[in-house]
């Protein structure tokens, strides 16, 4: 397997931005998406290896939508396995209970989840272990 | 709303009678339900969930105006409607004071009890409007406060970020001084972020939500958890955390999001002011009317002078010559009321120089549950 590519996807271009450095020091190819619809092309089109995917962006909790589209529907079938991580700036929709909380919505969580701002090590480390799988 | 057919029950020893009110409401397409007396009735009401009940007021066994104040008790939305056989105007009177809708004196018309019922289930339509409109506005309310959290965070962290990666050095080599200054920077951030958050915590604890999110849960497990989530870091600090055993009964009611954030706030202070290769126990006492949680630590302690104020909002504990610490002096008073909307209390001992006990008083869980 060549260099891993990671799609971004969310609204703040300036995180973007800065995350990208950090994603390419660890000598990943990153591509980034500024919300669900662009997104959705990009995971069909460019098929990543995993994605980083915000969870407010054009409304309250599309990002968890999204997720649950990538894993259960159809038109992401061969791309189900994907390893998502959530990035939200909001603590109360990410920790330890949110993937609980997408069980009780009837949504598919994503595989791992990260506060903003992201700590380089943490992310890196994170990223490793779901390609790895 | 919910297009379900009304459920009237009827609670009348009279077969007669029972049957008859039956038919009526049948007819009008309502899902009618009977019971021949006070103790069966009330079973009905626990498993129906009638929107109307109907209560004979003379009836052998427990009588109609205990009935009536049971259903009141359960669930005072349910529209009650007595029946008066003997049609005096005090009974009357009576259970219209205790919370019933209306009376039906006998003998009555079809007529007559079709007008009634209608005027009662037109009422209970109306307050579960009023219910579904007041959750709605606490959603949005919720929502609100997320939004808020969203906007006032993310500026911040996209800030950090970009310090995290000119720190990282991949932007770029940093002078010695430099990385000095953004790191302080930086941290700066990182507080006011925490800030915010416990500020938002604070507000929603105010509006009492989470009352709504109870349930019977193990405080042992909730404790597990914690200790194992947090022990790696009090490892890192070099101090031994343990959760000592516990056989008693440990179910109370509560939500286990906030008490996490409770125990998980107590168990960082006590490895944050522990001395090097200090200790830290956690354990569970049953009290007589109470559940005790002991988090004691064998840290520095809290000054006597101190220790009134230590819950209140922004309050610091500042040692001689100490520089200011990390936090944001909020950790304490949200962990407070979170334990106050629990109908507990915290309180804390402290011993300068030896350490500090936390301890956590819960309410037992009620034995009211094995009815529903």
């Amino acid at each position: 397997m060549g260099k891993a590519k990671i799609l971004v996807i969310d609204d703040d271009a300036d995180f973007v931005d800065a995350v990208t450095p950090i994603l390419q020091s660890a000598l990943y190819d990153v591509i980034s998406a500024a919300n669900p619809a662009e997104g959705k092309q990009k995971i069909l089109n460019e098929k990543p290896d995993l994605i980083l995917l915000d969870i407010m962006m054009d409304s309250l909790f599309d990002g968890f939508s999204l997720c649950n589209d990538i894993k259960t529907s159809k038109e992401f079938k061969e791309l189900k396995d994907t390893p998502i991580i959530f990035i939200s700036a909001v603590k109360e929709m990410t920790g330890s209970r949110f993937q609980f909380k997408a069980e009780e919505q009837g949504l598919v969580g994503p595989d791992d989840y990260i506060d903003k701002p992201v700590k380089p090590d943490d992310l890196i480390s994170r990223i490793e272990r779901l390609l790895q799988k | 709303m919910q297009h379900k057919k009304p459920i009237v029950l009827i609670i009348d020893d009279e077969e007669a009678m029972r049957d008859s009110c039956s038919q009526i409401l049948l007819r009008d397409g309502l899902q009618a339900e009977t019971a021949e007396d006070g103790t069966i009735g009330l079973e009905k009401v626990h498993d129906l969930m009638p929107d109307l009940v109907l209560i004979d007021l003379k009836m052998p066994g427990i009588s109609g105006f205990e009935v009536l104040d049971k259903v009141k008790e359960y669930d005072p939305d349910i529209i009650s409607i007595v029946i008066t056989g003997y049609a005096t105007v005090e009974s009357a009177v009576e259970a219209m004071k205790k919370g019933a809708y209306d009376f039906l004196p006998k003998p009555f018309t079809p007529d007559q009890l079709r007008i009634i019922i209608r005027r009662g289930l037109e009422r209970r339509r109306l307050i579960q409007e009023r219910e579904s409109l007041r959750r709605e506005k606490k959603l949005m309310e919720e929502n609100f406060i997320t939004m808020v959290s969203h906007q006032l965070r993310s500026p911040l962290g996209t800030i950090v970020q970009y310090f995290e990666v000119i720190l990282g050095g991949m932007a770029g080599k940093v002078e010695p001084k430099q990385e000095e200054m953004l790191t302080k920077a930086r941290d700066r951030l990182e507080n006011l972020m925490e800030l915010i958050n416990d500020w938002l915590d604070l507000t929603r604890m105010n509006g009492g939500q989470i009352l709504d999110r109870f349930r019977s849960l193990s405080l042992q497990k909730v404790l597990k958890d914690i200790v194992e989530f947090i022990l790696p870091s009090a490892q890192k600090e070099n101090i031994s955390l343990e959760l000592l055993p516990y056989s008693g009964d440990d179910r109370i009611q509560g939500d286990d999001e906030t008490l996490t954030q409770v125990f998980s706030n107590l168990i960082t202070n006590a490895i944050k002011y522990n001395r090097p290769n200090g200790a830290i126990k956690v354990s569970i006492e049953e009290k007589e009317d109470s559940i005790a949680v002991h988090v004691e630590d064998t840290g520095r302690g809290i000054p006597e002078e101190h220790l009134p104020y230590i819950f209140d909002q922004f309050y610091r504990v500042k040692q001689n010559g100490e520089k200011k610490s990390k936090g944001t002096g909020l950790g304490l008073s949200i962990a407070k009321k979170i334990v106050e909307a629990h109908g507990g209390t915290i309180k804390v001992m402290s011993q300068p120089g030896k350490g500090s006990t936390f301890t956590v008083f819960f309410p037992r869980a009620r034995q009211e549950s094995e009815t529903g």
